[in-house]
């Protein structure tokens, strides 16, 4: 059989249905740790912003940190730190717990961007008005800062979407961990993982687009300056 | 623990740390040229190379690096060809991490105004002269900052390689744990060690990029 044969032989309904699950299972976790990631992440962004010096330093020094680490070490340092501790949470919460530690010091450098994006001007304007800092931030800026910080938060996804795959390493069923069951039994590691690469490609391509095109319309909504000065960040 | 078993741990660790920074150093070297030149393609007037540096760095990029490691330890040996895991992690690596480095070229080429190379080729330069002389220079500075944060992401991914089981810190740190149950204490010296590669890293990155900035605006 030739390679495109083996591929189509992959595409039986019950292996289809086991992946897709795999795929679901990914999507479930990859959405909860961005959503969670999304608190957090607010959270650490107000308080490095905030004008009480020892918080905002500890903010920063845990968002840094976290940040230089590799996610594999992160998930694996929270997956058996609730094990040892005996908190016997479920693999899948156990990953999203590892992947929100780690994304949410990623998120909260989008949220702090986003608030910084906004104009000191509003926040003083809000100040003057009577507002704290928390009643400033939560009424004025952050409704503002949320609608740009939405294309880098889908690239987040996308990040996330990735990383979910070294959940597989520690038992979680997503749609890798699947596929190493599909060509465990079938002896067919390049067709499954083939096919799982499109998988995650189709998502994480399209995801990609979305991301680039919000970027184009929030761009040209936004001042082109403040965002042209933006350190140019990569994430492999 | 007595402390001879904390210096026995620590060099077991080290032995690790070793293999992570050979793994980087190779990944790098190999990855930033490889990058390059698919970079130039994406930029090339032929239509064909631009095609064709497009889809390998859209298949590359959106893909998790950790498929790339499984096809190629645990797929390539399907086909009779056997590597070991050492080389599956540079190579899986290396692949991923290129299409990062040509996306920062391309960017840094297309940020060199157009009017340059009209300018250059007006003075009798051809497209490699061009691209020689005027606009790969200003492009690879430019793209100097983005480079050292690649290189981070190599560092950061690199502890994926534990997982095909090459000895580096990341695999280092998960045997002392399985062997000593000493979750803590292992995994925030593994943390701490990765913190010693990455944070002057990124220090000099944030210079060049503030550098950098200063010049644009």
């Amino acid at each position: 059989m030739d390679f495109a044969a083996r591929i189509a032989a992959l595409l039986d309904p019950d292996i289809l249905r086991f992946l897709g699950g795999g795929l679901g299972l990914t999507l479930v976790v990859a959405l909860g740790t961005i959503a969670l990631s999304l608190i957090g992440g607010t959270a650490l962004a107000l308080v490095r912003l905030s004008p009480w010096r020892p918080a905002s330093l500890a903010a920063a020094a845990y968002v840094e940190t976290i940040r230089s680490l590799p996610s594999f070490l992160v998930l694996i340092y929270v997956y058996f730190a609730t094990y040892r501790a005996r908190l016997d949470v479920g693999t899948v919460a156990a990953v999203i717990l590892g992947l929100t530690v780690y994304h949410s010091a990623k998120i909260a450098e989008v949220v702090r961007g986003g608030i910084q994006s906004i104009d000191r001007g509003q926040t003083e304007a809000a100040r003057a008005l009577g507002l704290g800092f928390m009643q400033a931030m939560a009424s004025v800026v952050l409704p503002q800062a949320y609608r740009r910080m939405l294309p880098p938060l889908v690239s987040e996804l996308v990040l996330c979407i990735k990383n979910t795959s070294i959940g597989s390493i520690v038992g979680l069923n997503e749609l890798l961990r699947r596929g190493t069951i599909v060509y465990q039994q079938y002896f067919n590691p390049i067709e499954v993982l083939t096919l799982i690469a499109l998988i995650y490609w189709g998502l994480c391509f399209s995801l990609s687009r979305v991301a680039a095109r919000l970027e184009g319309s929030v761009v040209q909504r936004a001042e082109r300056g403040a965002l042209l000065r933006a350190p140019a960040a990569v994430e492999l | 623990m007595s402390s001879p078993g904390i210096s026995q741990n620590l060099s077991f660790l080290l032995e690790g740390f070793k293999v992570t920074i050979q793994l980087t150093a190779l990944c790098t070297a190999l990855s930033l040229p490889l990058g390059a030149l698919v970079g130039l393609a994406r930029a090339a007037p032929i239509k064909l190379l631009r095609v064709a540096g497009t889809a390998y760095v859209e298949f590359l990029r959106n893909i998790p690096p950790l498929i790339l490691l499984f096809f190629f330890f645990f797929g390539l040996p399907s086909t009779g060809v056997t590597i070991d895991d050492f080389e599956c992690g540079v190579l899986a690596l290396t692949l991923y991490t290129s299409a990062f480095v040509a996306e920062i070229v391309r960017a840094g080429i297309a940020a060199v105004e157009r009017g340059q190379v009209d300018a250059v080729r007006s003075l009798g330069f051809g497209y490699f002269g061009a691209l020689r002389y005027v606009v790969l220079p200003q492009a690879l500075a430019m793209a100097l900052p983005a480079m050292g944060n690649v290189i981070v992401g190599i560092v950061k991914n690199t502890a994926l390689v534990a997982s095909i089981g090459v000895t580096d810190l990341m695999h280092q740190g998960e045997v002392l744990e399985s062997h000593t149950f000493a979750t803590f204490s292992t995994f925030t010296t593994v943390a701490l060690l990765y913190l010693a590669l990455i944070v002057p890293m990124s220090s000099a990155v944030a210079v060049l990029d503030r550098r950098r900035m200063r010049k644009v605006r």
